[in-house]
């Protein structure tokens, strides 16, 4: 792991990196992420996989919805 | 005619019946997509099938509750959530807020002490079974906002109206279900052991 001095700042960026990533950081602490991001490699190997990791969930559940329960909810409507 | 009722004005009656079709259209539209959260939500596919059949009879019959103009993925979701509740499928409870070890770079972490030259490739080094189990055992509180935000593309606003809890719930809960999920996910992929 990166050196520490009082805070260890890959610790720092360790808890930073979900509000980052979710874009709910203030502008400064966006800049604190990056400039931090931008000259440390183990948090940025790391920042590469959560991206990535994020990406394969979201296609990890993509299931079609089944076409005879498409057709039972439009079979729901109300009559003309 | 001055003394008709809006009800029985044919001019007002011809509206609502096509504001009603054009909402049932939208809400048909976007099926897939409640579909697609509704099957995170619940273990089987066949809670997912009745839940949603249940969740559009609701939302046909009460169309004129909803606000045009607002979020209606949304609305849907949350008839979707509270009739899962209602029947039980779901028991609400205090969530386990016992202090979790494992931070962000849990998996990482793992996946690299496990002598992975390629831990980058997130796609080689995760199955979708595996994926899809590891959701499974992250508790519901904390797996509905994760299907919600990181699944379902819901904002933490939404997420906290369709759940009907605090954004600051929604915050704590996501930030603890994703590192349960990356525990979850590196017992299935390198084991416990490492």
């Amino acid at each position: 792991m990166a050196p520490g001095l009082e805070v260890d700042p890959c610790d720092k960026c360790e808890e930073m990196m979900q509000p980052y990533l979710d874009k709910v950081l203030s502008d400064e602490e966006r800049a604190e992420a990056e400039a931090h991001l931008d000259g440390c490699a183990y948090c940025r190997k790391r920042y590469t996989f959560e991206v990535e990791l994020r990406q394969f969930v979201r296609t990890a559940f993509v299931e079609e919805m089944p076409p005879e329960l498409k057709m039972k909810l439009s079979e729901l409507r109300t009559p003309l | 005619m001055s003394g008709t009722s809006p009800e029985a004005d044919p001019r007002k009656l011809a509206e609502q019946a096509r504001d009603r079709v054009r909402f049932e259209e939208d809400a048909l539209n976007l099926a897939d997509q409640v579909y697609r959260v509704a099957r995170r939500l619940v273990s089987t596919r066949e809670e997912a099938e009745d839940l949603m059949q249940e969740t559009y009879a609701r939302a046909f019959r009460s169309w004129q509750s909803f606000q045009p103009g607002t979020n209606l993925r949304a609305w849907l979701l949350r008839i979707l959530t509270n009739l899962n509740i209602d029947r039980g499928r779901r028991v609400q409870r205090s969530p386990d807020m016992q202090p979790l070890e494992e931070g962000d770079y849990f998996l990482y972490n793992k996946l690299e002490a496990a002598g992975d030259s390629d831990t980058d490739r997130v796609e080689q080094r995760l199955s979708q079974d595996d994926t899809v189990a590891a959701l499974s055992a992250v508790p519901h509180d904390f797996r509905d906002v994760i299907v919600l935000v990181d699944i379902g593309d819901f904002s933490y606003a939404d997420a906290a109206q369709i759940l009907e809890i605090p954004i600051g719930t929604v915050m704590s809960r996501l930030h603890r279900g994703r590192r349960i999920l990356k525990r979850e996910l590196a017992e299935r992929t390198v084991g416990s052991s490492v």
